[in-house]
């Protein structure tokens, strides 16, 4: 069983750092932050998760997605280069105007969805790598002395 | 019909995009996804080999070329994508190639190396090798390198039998060392020239000291050299090509090897031509060392897989003789050695890929590569021992296979340039080579039929999984013997593709790098070439 202090902190830092990561990766288009940093850090959010709760949870629900993630990442940065041929030039800037009725006017370009591909497939990749390196660590602990049973 | 410059991003976009999809709903569906995957990458195949074919008819055959300023961001500021004669041959050798050994990988790649990521590893490989091909800066050559070192990486050891995983690791560690020195060069290049783009440093290396053009210089010839796996730097290949499933060495041996020769015939003709010259003792030397090791080292091998990547090398020290004589020539045109080695390139390539596919189909049949213990084949595989013998005499460079003529025109600039001892060298590697092939023939094909395996060969099984494995040989074979038939107008086109590689000025011009920088503010972003100068020269 984890200590409770790591079990009551995953509740609150990990939607903090899930907004966090959103928050950076929409920010990233002028200012520091961008899809890389923000996949690492949802990523970050993922092993606080593995670490407070064990693997096995993470590995049911998001853990068969996460091959799908990668390819949903990477068709979509590469389709955001494609919108640019309307400008005349792969991968050109490409900004599209909508006027929604909630959210109100709302401006979205090519290198945000390109951001958003770079997200996916970071945060897919990362949390593989954790998943992975979970069970190996999980291997080395003698069955008795398991930290998650 | 125009072809925009649009199309350079296509031999990267498309198999990127197939590859993502598969990854995409590599989670849904069992036996019948694994078709499905098949025809998506049969599909990225065909639409990257008419890409390529595109782009060399336009550069290749109309000497265009072809500039792509990713996002619109002019030369030094954004990415360069470029795409000349060069660049355009490799692309469609390397589209061929693909298309040849992708029916071959479908017939004998079992279905649990497809469920762990076969078929889009493959479009992530052949990504990295045409982004390679395409990149006109030293920072997104890295990327692509590592993108197809990964992805080889990973395609050498996927199956995860122990003696993959030894070879992978050792493949794996010996190239990121040669990335590492690339990396170095990359960093020297940025430090003294303040750029990495291909043109700005094509403009500024003549204003460098001498110094840094040649230590830059020579961490470019040991990267791309082990790359290439040159004389001294190529123990990589031999110990691991031999482990993958036959239709991986084949991929392998037809493409990898291929991206450091391209890498440094662009370095050089582009960055330091006047090496060529200052050099041309040291580049002689290594070829006829390459050329030597590689022919004698295949002499000793015990399997046919071994025996065939072990010959690459030798191949590898054609190519480079080639390109250290590419500026001399006493009586032939200018350019003349560059164009022999392109042809040599191409040869190589298709010749190279359908041994290794004989080979492995071979080997498939009999169970086993070991030379000793198989043999008689001939009498069972009437059909694959032809393909085999003539694909041998072709590579060993008897008329009219295309050995012949890259071989002849290799020879003749060597005694035009009255460079005896290597011309004497390339023609004992030539015999040592058909001594190889002749081994391979006699010890596998002919002889009593003994076949070590007791378990049934898995191509005699279905005629179809033969029929995939043995048409992608029969027509580069067929491509082998067109290119020797054709052999002149084939030498004149690559001879254009050569004199378009070798005029440094036109490169520069189609990219014009300064014609952006000169308006800025001085020292904000780049350092202006004067700058450059006279830093260098207070050093001196």
């Amino acid at each position: 069983m984890p200590e409770l202090y790591l079990r009551l902190l995953n509740r609150i830092l990990t939607p903090v750092l899930l907004l966090l990561s959103l928050y950076l990766l929409f920010r990233g288009h002028n200012l520091p932050g961008g899809g890389f940093i923000a996949g690492l850090m949802a990523a970050a959010a993922f092993q606080l998760q593995i670490l407070s709760r064990g693997h096995d949870s993470l590995r049911r629900t998001v853990g068969p997605y996460l091959n799908s993630g990668i390819g949903l990442g990477l068709a979509v940065a590469v389709c955001s280069g494609i919108v640019g041929l309307l400008d005349g030039t792969f991968f050109k800037g490409v900004w599209f105007s909508l006027d929604l009725p909630l959210l109100g006017y709302l401006k979205i370009g090519t290198p945000v969805i390109f951001d958003l591909g770079v997200f996916l497939v970071v945060v897919s990749v990362a949390t593989s790598y954790l998943l992975g390196l979970s069970r190996v660590a999980d291997a080395n602990v003698e069955p008795g002395r398991r930290a998650d049973s | 019909m125009a072809v925009s410059a649009n199309l350079l991003a296509v031999p990267v976009a498309a198999p990127l995009l197939t590859a993502a999809l598969i990854l995409l709903f590599a989670r849904w569906g069992g036996r019948t996804l694994i078709r499905h995957q098949i025809a998506l990458t049969a599909l990225a195949l065909c639409i990257n080999l008419a890409a390529a074919a595109l782009l060399f008819r336009a550069a290749a055959g109309q000497g265009q070329r072809f500039v792509l300023q990713l996002g619109a961001w002019s030369a030094p500021f954004g990415i360069t994508v470029y795409g000349d004669g060069l660049s355009a041959t490799l692309l469609l050798m390397t589209a061929l190639v693909a298309l040849a050994v992708y029916p071959f990988a479908v017939a004998t790649i079992d279905y649990h190396r497809a469920r762990m990521g076969f078929h889009p590893l493959y479009l992530f490989l052949l990504m990295g090798v045409n982004g390679a091909f395409l990149a006109g800066d030293l920072f997104n050559l890295y990327v692509f390198f590592e993108v197809l070192l990964m992805a080889s990486f990973v395609l050498l050891t996927v199956g995860a039998q122990p003696a993959q995983t030894n070879s992978g690791i050792r493949y794996v560690v010996l190239n990121l060392l040669a990335s590492t020195v690339f990396l170095v060069a990359a960093g020297i290049a940025y430090g003294t020239l303040g750029t990495l783009n291909f043109a700005q440093i094509a403009e500024r290396l003549p204003l460098a000291s001498p110094a840094v053009r040649t230590v830059f210089a020579g961490l470019l010839l040991v990267g791309f050299g082990s790359k290439a796996a040159i004389f001294p730097l190529f123990f990589w290949l031999p110990a691991s090509y031999h482990t993958p499933p036959p239709a991986v060495t084949a991929l392998f041996g037809g493409l990898l090897t291929k991206v450091g020769v391209y890498t440094l015939f662009r370095s050089f003709t582009l960055f330091f031509p006047e090496l060529l010259q200052d050099w041309q003792p040291v580049l002689l030397t290594i070829a006829s060392a390459t050329m030597l090791v590689g022919a004698l080292g295949a002499l000793a091998q015990p399997g046919i897989r071994r025996v065939l990547s072990f010959h690459i090398i030798s191949h590898v020290g054609f190519m480079l003789m080639g390109l250290a004589v590419a500026l001399s020539g006493n009586n032939l045109a200018f350019g003349f050695g560059l164009g022999a080695a392109i042809i040599y390139l191409c040869h190589h390539m298709i010749i190279k890929t359908a041994l290794i596919m004989a080979g492995g189909a071979v080997e498939l049949h009999m169970g086993s590569d070991r030379l000793a213990s198989i043999g008689g084949l001939v009498s069972r595989q009437p059909f694959l021992a032809f393909l085999f013998f003539t694909a041998a005499i072709s590579l060993a460079g008897v008329p009219p296979f295309s050995g012949f003529v890259s071989k002849l025109s290799l020879l003749q600039i060597t005694l035009d340039t009255r460079h005896w001892v290597v011309s004497g060298v390339s023609v004992f590697a030539s015999l040592l080579t058909m001594m190889n092939m002749m081994r391979l023939w006699r010890e596998s094909f002919w002889g009593d039929y003994s076949r070590p395996s007791r378990v049934p060969s898995r191509i005699l099984q279905s005629s179809v999984r033969q029929r995939l494995m043995l048409t992608p040989v029969a027509v580069l074979v067929l491509l082998s013997l067109a290119l020797g038939i054709w052999g002149e107008p084939a030498f004149r086109l690559s001879m254009q593709v050569a004199q378009q590689a070798l005029d440094r000025q036109a490169y520069i011009e189609a990219v014009s790098p300064s014609a952006q920088t000169s308006t800025l503010p001085a020292g904000l972003f780049t350092v202006p070439a004067e700058t450059v100068s006279t830093i260098l020269s207070k050093e001196n």
